[in-house]
C-alpha cells in the first residue's frame, strides 16, 4: 500500500506521519514537564507548611507532645533512613542503567520500590497508633495534613517507580536511552528532601 | 551551578547537602535550646 502511494504520489523520501514536535526550550520536554510539576509541588507543600508555622508560631495551644499524645520520634527516624535509602538504591539503579549493568539496575529498582513500600506501610501503622484523630486539634489536623501529603506523593512515587521496575524487567533502558529511570528518579529525591523537611519541622523541632 | 531539576544526578547531590544542613540546623536549633 505504502510502496504503491509512493510510487503514485512521487517522492520515496517523503516524510511520512505527523509532523515533528516543535521544540521550542533547551531543556528537554521531559525534564521540564517534572521541573514545572516539582515547582507546583513545592508550592502545595508550601501552603501546608503555612499553616503548619501559623499554628505553632502564631498560634498558642503549643505543640506535641500535648494532652498525652506524643510523636513517635524515633519510629518515625528509622522510617527517614528507610527513606533516605532508598534514594541511594536509586541513585544505584540509575548507574546501573548508565553502565549497562542490568542486575544493578533491577535490584536497585525493586530495592527502591520495597524501601518506599515499607516506608509507607510504617507511616499508615503510626496512623494506626498514633492516639490522636485530624479532628482532634489544629495540631493533629496539621500533622495528618503534611504527613498525608507527603505519603500520598511517595504513593504517587511508588506507582511510578513500579513502571520503571516492571520496564527494567523486560530488558528496557540502555545506557543512551533511560529516562524512564532518570526522570521518575528525580521526583523520588524530591520525595525525599520533602520529608527530611517534613520530619525536622514535624518531630524534631 | 547546581540543578536539582536537570538530571538525576544532580537531584540526588541536592538530597544529600539538603540532609547534611537540615542536620546542622537541627543539631543548632536543640544545641540552643538546651543551653
Amino acid at each position: 500500500m505504502e510502496s504503491a502511494s509512493i510510487a503514485a504520489g512521487g517522492h520515496a523520501g517523503e516524510h511520512h506521519g505527523p509532523p515533528e514536535a516543535n521544540q521550542s526550550s533547551r531543556v528537554e520536554a521531559q525534564f521540564l514537564g517534572m521541573l514545572l510539576f516539582i515547582i507546583s509541588e513545592i508550592m502545595l507543600f508550601g501552603a501546608f507548611f503555612t499553616a503548619y508555622f501559623f499554628i505553632r508560631v502564631v498560634g498558642d495551644g503549643g505543640w506535641f507532645p500535648m494532652d498525652g499524645d506524643e510523636l513517635p520520634k524515633l519510629i518515625a527516624g528509622v522510617n527517614t533512613a528507610i527513606l533516605i535509602s532508598s534514594s541511594f538504591t536509586m541513585h544505584w539503579a540509575l548507574e546501573g542503567a548508565r553502565n549497562e549493568n542490568r542486575a544493578a539496575l533491577r535490584t536497585g529498582m525493586l530495592t527502591t520500590l520495597l524501601l518506599g513500600a515499607t516506608f509507607l506501610c510504617v507511616q499508615i501503622n503510626e496512623y494506626v497508633h498514633v492516639g490522636f484523630a485530624p479532628a482532634d486539634s489544629a495540631q493533629g489536623s496539621i500533622f495528618y495534613g503534611l504527613t498525608g501529603l507527603h505519603g500520598a506523593h511517595v504513593f504517587i512515587g511508588l506507582t511510578l517507580l513500579t513502571f520503571a521496575t516492571v520496564r527494567a524487567y523486560r530488558g528496557h533502558f540502555t545506557a543512551k536511552e533511560h529516562r524512564g529511570v532518570e526522570v521518575p528518579g528525580i521526583y523520588w529525591h524530591f520525595v525525599d528532601v520533602m520529608w527530611v523537611v517534613v520530619y525536622t519541622t514535624i518531630y524534631i523541632l | 551551578m547546581l540543578n536539582p531539576l536537570r538530571s538525576e544526578q544532580e537531584a540526588f547531590r541536592f538530597l544529600i547537602y539538603v540532609v547534611v544542613v537540615v542536620a546542622v540546623i537541627v543539631a543548632v536549633v536543640l544545641v540552643a535550646r538546651a543551653l
